[in-house]
């Protein structure tokens, strides 16, 4: 034990000291923030002045309604409450068409489009209420995003006129367009609970953490058992401890590293989100924060730890099989594979938690860490289930570990041997 | 300790590694405050041995005990090891290193640092203890490595190969330490197929060849056993003399003179008169002992 601690305290301090640790850790929210921070930033760089926009509303009654459409539809960045002819980046400019023949404002429209006085014009023909059928003339065709807008805000305008010209008075119109909200009521044993998904993203959240932990971490682990292989330290090392207190000791040192890094990532990232809800509720809006249970909160802490080290100790054994790096990195590629699946088995899982499928992954430690989570949030199965499959995963930690070691040694004593699946096999029963 | 006390015992042990057998019906006794030389042409099965007494790999048969126990992982901490395929990690500081193999001795606390300077300064590193272990020589390394083997004060000192690679100098450094640990009463299992080295540190030996003992005992008992029938030559002419199969059973010519081992039966004073009727001017004729390499060879080629 003491020298399992030993092996512990050696592999934690020589990592959490290393430079790239540290850069790693600090560089990461950064660079994180920054990928918050700077597409927010480009979007909202201005490329020019407004878009000087002319209409031509033959119908006569439209002009007004797509000020009012527009200005809903970029209202957020306009602070006065009345339209003005200018929303965002656009500007609009009526064209009055009494009098003249649409052929006659067309070419005056056009010299003026060539002579850049405007960026477009819109024509709605007389029919246009009817037919909803109206032209757009720009420059630039492939300025997608106005186009999407300017459709929006037309939609929206010609609804307004119809419902008007049908005679629906202000309040029923804005009652139609009331939207709906659909809100997800769970019937748990202990009756109703209100819960607007906040749990099941959750669950896919440490999914994804879990999934990121190994994709970053496996590697590691894979080196670190490596490690002495390489630099010739083993067989000193094994005059001393017991091969499975060592990898025990590697497993866990990195896995500490591990920990320590994403709870300072954690932090970093409960600062932002905190931050955030700060912000949003300045602005007036409430951040739902969802009402879970305090035992799920123990029962992600366990499972995502069993998820962790299900796949960590495969990468350790996949270590001890091989001699170099590079070997253990192409023989590492199932591993993610097997990860990859077990992720998507959420779906399935999520659809019909009791079933006897979703039974089965729980149980089988390589699904049981997302599959048993989900089940837990959708509709919790007896606490037997639970620790089974608790207690399946960690045994198989420990025998994976076990096994990991007994190939470890004999490899150790058969120098730049690598071990096939057969041959690990066998080593691992040799006494 | 006393002198008869026997640290390592090995009954009867063999090993094998699927197919192939690398140790075979073994027997060996190491006594108490000596040093053992394990000595044997490569592939002889001399580190597989070595594996099997400091509990790395376990015997498929027999039985061995240490310090008149079967070894477990106390016992363990009692015995220092250098392997012949050794590393230190890279990137880890001296100091630290020397910290971390003492702590899996279980060896630790206050006065452990205090030891780690006398033995750096006993092999003239002092200076390098904050220093990463890339940053050392090789030779440098292989003396930190003897360190780790030494550094928690071990009853039993096993040594594979521990001069390999070193220059004069620092092999006449760590013999000096070997035998100074062997003063202290420290029994020493040294393995090597470098018979020079070992015919001046070793009190007893062990040949083994093709996995197999071939002899086992005290070098003075070899050597007498051998006998002074080899002659050290240096002369100019009568070359056909000592070619005279008669005479001389084995010939090893160096730079300025030749080992002659006499044919059994053969007086050396026949010899020497025969060189000088055939007119060879003799700078010196002397009898010798057998070195340890002559009698390895001559050992090894005997068991075939």
């Amino acid at each position: 034990m003491k020298k399992f601690l030993a092996v512990l305290k050696r592999e934690y301090v020589q990592r959490v000291r290393a430079k790239m640790f540290i850069v790693s850790t600090i560089l990461l929210p950064m660079v994180m923030s920054l990928f918050g921070i700077v597409p927010a930033l480009i979007i909202s760089i201005d490329t020019g002045s407004p878009m000087k926009l002319a209409i031509v509303d033959q119908t006569g009654k439209m002009y007004d309604q797509l000020n009012v459409a527009m200005f809903n539809e970029a209202g957020q960045q306009d602070t006065t409450n009345q339209p003005r002819g200018r929303f965002g980046n656009f500007v609009l400019e009526k064209v009055d068409a009494a009098g003249h023949s649409t052929e006659q404002i067309r070419n005056d429209l056009d010299r003026r489009l060539r002579d850049k006085e405007i960026d477009g014009y819109m024509i709605l023909p007389p029919d246009f209420l009817a037919h909803g059928q109206a032209e757009f003339f720009n420059r630039n065709p492939g300025d997608v995003i106005s186009r999407r807008l300017l459709q929006s805000a037309l939609n929206r305008a010609v609804r307004e006129q119809r419902l008007i010209e049908a005679k629906v008075d202000t309040k029923t119109r804005q009652g139609l367009f009331q939207p709906v909200e659909l809100e997800a009521v769970k019937i748990g044993a202990t009756g109703q609970e209100r819960d607007s998904g906040g749990s099941f993203a959750l669950v896919f959240g440490i999914g994804f953490v879990m999934y990121l932990a190994i994709l970053m971490y496996g590697q590691v682990i894979l080196g670190a058992v490596i490690e002495e292989k390489e630099t010739r330290i083993a067989e000193i090392l094994f005059s001393s401890v017991k091969p499975f207190a060592l990898m025990m000791g590697k497993l866990v040192g990195v896995s500490l590293v591990a920990l320590t890094q994403l709870a300072i990532w954690g932090l970093a990232f409960s600062a932002f989100a905190l931050y955030g809800v700060g912000f949003l509720a300045s602005r007036g809006l409430r951040a739902n924060i969802p009402g879970i249970p305090f035992s799920h909160f123990i029962y992600f802490g366990l499972f995502f730890l069993l998820g962790y080290f299900i796949y960590a100790t495969i990468y350790a054994l996949v270590g001890s099989m091989v001699t170099t790096a590079q070997e253990g990195g192409q023989l590492a590629m199932p591993i993610i594979l097997i990860l990859v699946i077990s992720f998507y088995l959420f779906f399935p899982v999520s659809r019909s938690p009791d079933s006897s499928f979703s039974f089965w992954v729980s149980m089988i430690p390589f699904s049981a860490p997302v599959a048993m989570l989900v089940r837990i949030v959708t509709q919790t199965p007896p606490f037997w289930q639970i620790a089974l499959s608790l207690l399946i995963g960690f045994s198989s930690v420990l025998l994976i570990m076990w096994i990991a070691s007994r190939v470890y040694r004999v490899g150790m004593l058969m120098y730049g041997k690598r071990a096939s699946i057969p041959e690990a096999w066998r080593w691992a029963r040799q006494p | 300790m006393a002198a008869s006390e026997v640290t390592v015992k090995l009954d009867g042990v063999s090993k094998s590694f699927g197919e192939f057998t690398a140790v075979r019906d073994l027997s060996l006794s190491v006594r108490a405050g000596r040093v053992f030389g394990l000595l044997g042409p490569n592939g002889a099965g001399k580190t597989t041995t070595i594996r099997m007494i400091v509990n790395i790999t376990a015997p498929d048969s027999g039985s061995i005990s240490i310090f008149g126990r079967k070894i477990d992982a106390q016992l363990q901490d009692r015995i220092g090891y250098l392997p012949e395929e050794r590393g230190l990690y890279r990137r880890m500081k001296v100091l630290d290193q020397l910290r971390f193999f003492a702590e899996l001795k279980n060896v630790r606390g206050k006065g452990i640092d205090a030891k780690i300077d006398e033995w750096l300064a006993r092999v003239k590193l002092s200076e390098w203890k904050n220093k990463r272990s890339m940053e050392l020589s090789k030779g440098m390394q292989q003396k930190i490595q003897f360190i780790i083997s030494v550094i928690h004060d071990p009853d039993l000192l096993i040594l594979d190969e521990p001069f390999s690679g070193l220059d004069p100098i620092n092999v006449e450094l760590l013999k000096e330490v070997v035998l100074d640990l062997k003063r202290a009463g420290k029994t020493i299992i040294f393995s090597t197929h470098q018979m020079e080295v070992a015919e001046k540190i070793c009190d007893d030996i062990c040949l083994l060849n093709k996995s197999q003992k071939v002899f086992e005992g005290s070098l003075r008992d070899i050597k007498r056993s051998f006998g002074r029938n080899s002659v050290a030559v240096r002369c100019e002419g009568g070359d056909g003399v000592l070619d005279d199969p008669a005479l001389v059973s084995k010939l090893v010519r160096h730079v300025d003179e030749a080992q002659a081992l006499l044919t059994e039966g053969a007086d050396a004073q026949v010899l020497l008169k025969r060189l000088i009727a055939a007119g060879a001017v003799i700078g010196k004729f002397e009898m010798v002992e057998p070195s340890l390499n002559d009698i390895f060879i001559t050992k090894v080629t005997e068991a075939g």
